[in-house]
């Protein structure tokens, strides 16, 4: 099968179980303690092996960014902040598409249909996060969407699996005892941009 | 009421448009073809736009035809909309020239969509009330229409249609251009767009691109003011008037934008009105937007008190072309603050050193742009050549 239509024929099957989940009641999140993180970007290959993302250097769903805030010598460290879509409770993208392209599946994750989507590209300037691109594959624009193909086997996303030092820690935040909700409650956190009114559910250990 | 009308009254020749000015506009229009095949062929890769860029010039230069669109309506409203008699005259020929730039701009962003048929469809069984751009384009959609059905009254000297067409071109078109403007403002994750001054400001922008186009076209109708009835003559030096004081609005809108950007260095709004005042956009910000769009026709109108209309001409000249940059400097000084640092491993396309990003317009997208241009050109002369377009 070529790239393309595997990535689309993804597309479709996630639109489809998105349809047929309707009637959930998780909201999935992902919890992360940055501090383990080694910077291997295995998340990043396994992101793209799972989603058939486009080859392309700026063809991304997620990335390891290098924290630039150095300390002096001697006390140097060196830290870095994994992240992708932050499936926001509050979307601008899907606020501004003026197809319903961009929308929030029951379970709160913000797929894109790539059947309406008209690639005015609106989402990619109301993002505060660049966290989507246009992709050639699927003609449409892409992003994150936590590997919804898994919700159905009950599988983490591919970045949570593949991470060694287990980065990311993905759950239901509705359900108190889920591993990452006990994380929130027991640990000091923070989003991304908060001051944006998004509400991100990626949370990030302090 | 008069629709009695004969083929005479909506067709004659205008010997002033020589065939030289129609021939080259069309070569230069074809340019276009050669945007159009590019794109056609190489999709949307053949486009500067970046993953931190996503709009770029043919964005820019869609705003800068509906907003002259939308200002040629404006204005021309005054005379049979709002009954200012002296304006009747300039009816006509604003309306058939808002049709065009509003068809050029319709194709310019066709060519930027990814699936501008889709578009058609999904707008009809999918709308999003929420985004601006849906209200946006369908209330262009609509504007188009009455501009239409305004020219066909105008053209039979049915003034009691005009009126009601124009009446609905009014408001459609004002918000229409309102909501183009909230397509940015509406932008939280952009503070150099965010908030209420872009609807604002994109209603009195296109008030100044309506006043100075229309007083290129009657220069071009009658290619000099010894040519023109005394009726032209007093409606643009009018016009000149407006144009003049509206463009020191401009000015004073201009430097609160400014002042708010950079004083007490607002985070992101103070680093991308930067790229305006010393940055990457420098030069079309102080030569162009500054220059040529406001500081040289304003003084112009000053110093010739807006009584001699060739020089309202240059005035109108320099500010369409100074309105084409600002249009461009407002699209992409928006955009140039990057959404995430660019840190090493974080993947942000363009970024330089300093932390922005950049952009720049492909061959591709300039020819597009060039190419719409001179065919809205060729549009205009081959209406004003066989068509009635006097109001006498």
């Amino acid at each position: 099968m070529s790239e393309n239509s595997r990535a689309l024929k993804l597309a479709e099957a996630n639109q489809k179980l998105a349809n047929k989940r309707k009637g959930a009641k998780e909201k999935w999140g992902i919890v992360l303690d940055t501090s383990k993180c080694i910077d291997c970007k295995a998340c990043t290959v396994a992101c793209k092996m799972e989603n058939y993302v486009p080859v392309g250097f700026y063809n991304y769903r997620i990335w390891v960014a290098e924290d630039t805030h150095y300390a002096k010598y001697p006390t140097v460290n060196r830290s870095f902040q994994p992240s992708q879509c932050q499936q926001c409770e509050n979307p601008p993208c899907v606020h501004v598409c003026p197809t319903h392209a961009s929308y929030k599946t029951a379970d709160g994750v913000i797929m894109v249909d790539a059947d309406k989507c008209i690639l005015c590209k609106y989402c990619m300037t109301a993002c505060p996060y660049d966290a989507r691109y246009e992709s050639h594959t699927t003609e449409a624009i892409d992003k994150c969407t936590f590997c919804y193909q898994r919700r159905e086997e009950g599988k983490d996303p591919a970045c949570v699996e593949t991470c060694p030092p287990k980065v990311r820690v993905f759950g239901d935040l509705n359900d108190p005892n889920s591993e990452a909700s006990r994380l929130l409650a027991e640990n000091e956190y923070t989003v991304l941009k908060p001051e944006k009114g998004t509400r991100p559910k990626l949370k990030y250990i302090k | 009421m008069s629709t009695n009308t004969t083929t005479m009254d909506v067709f004659a020749k205008n010997d002033k448009i020589s065939n030289i000015w129609l021939i080259l506009t069309l070569l230069v229009s074809l340019f276009g073809l050669y945007g159009l095949f590019s794109v056609l062929i190489n999709g949307h890769e053949a486009y500067g736009v970046t993953r931190t860029v996503p709009w770029g010039i043919l964005i820019s230069t869609y705003v800068f035809f509906v907003v002259s669109s939308t200002g040629l309506c404006l204005v021309s409203s005054m005379g049979h909309v709002f009954g200012i008699e002296n304006f009747e005259v300039i009816g006509k020929r604003s309306i058939i020239l808002a049709i065009f730039t509003l068809l050029c701009g319709f194709g310019v962003i066709a060519l930027e969509l990814g699936h501008p048929f889709r578009m058609m469809i999904y707008n009809v069984i999918s709308p999003n009330f929420a985004s601006a751009i849906w209200w946006m384009g369908t209330l262009y959609g609509i504007y188009l229409v009455f501009i239409i059905i305004e020219f066909y009254f105008l053209m039979n000297h049915n003034h009691k249609g005009a009126f009601y067409a124009g009446l609905g071109g009014f408001l459609a078109g004002i918000s229409a251009h309102s909501n183009l403007g909230a397509v940015f403002g509406l932008l939280e994750a952009r503070p150099f767009w965010h908030g209420p001054y872009l609807p604002i400001y994109f209603i009195l922008s296109a008030l100044i691109s309506g006043s100075a186009l229309i007083i290129i076209i009657f220069f071009v109708a009658y290619r000099s003011p010894s040519n023109m009835p005394e009726k032209v003559v007093k409606v643009l030096k009018s016009i000149t008037k407006i144009f003049g004081f509206l463009i020191g609005i401009l000015i004073f809108f201009d430097i609160w934008k400014v002042i708010t950007s950079i004083y007490g260095a607002p985070p992101e709004k103070f680093e991308a009105v930067q790229t305006l005042l010393s940055g990457q956009l420098g030069v079309n910000f102080w030569l162009f937007e500054i220059a040529l769009g406001m500081l040289i026709p304003f003084f112009i109108i000053i110093f010739t008190k807006g009584k001699n209309i060739k020089a309202s001409l240059v005035a109108a000249i320099s500010a369409v072309i100074g309105i084409f940059y600002m249009r461009y400097d407002l699209v992409i000084a928006g955009q140039l603050v990057p959404m995430r640092e660019p840190a090493p491993g974080a993947h942000v396309q363009g970024a330089l050193p300093n932390g922005l990003v950049s952009y720049t317009p492909s061959f591709t997208e300039i020819s597009i742009v060039i190419g719409a241009i001179a065919f809205c050109a060729f549009l205009y002369l081959m209406a004003e050549k066989y068509l009635n377009l006097n109001e006498e």
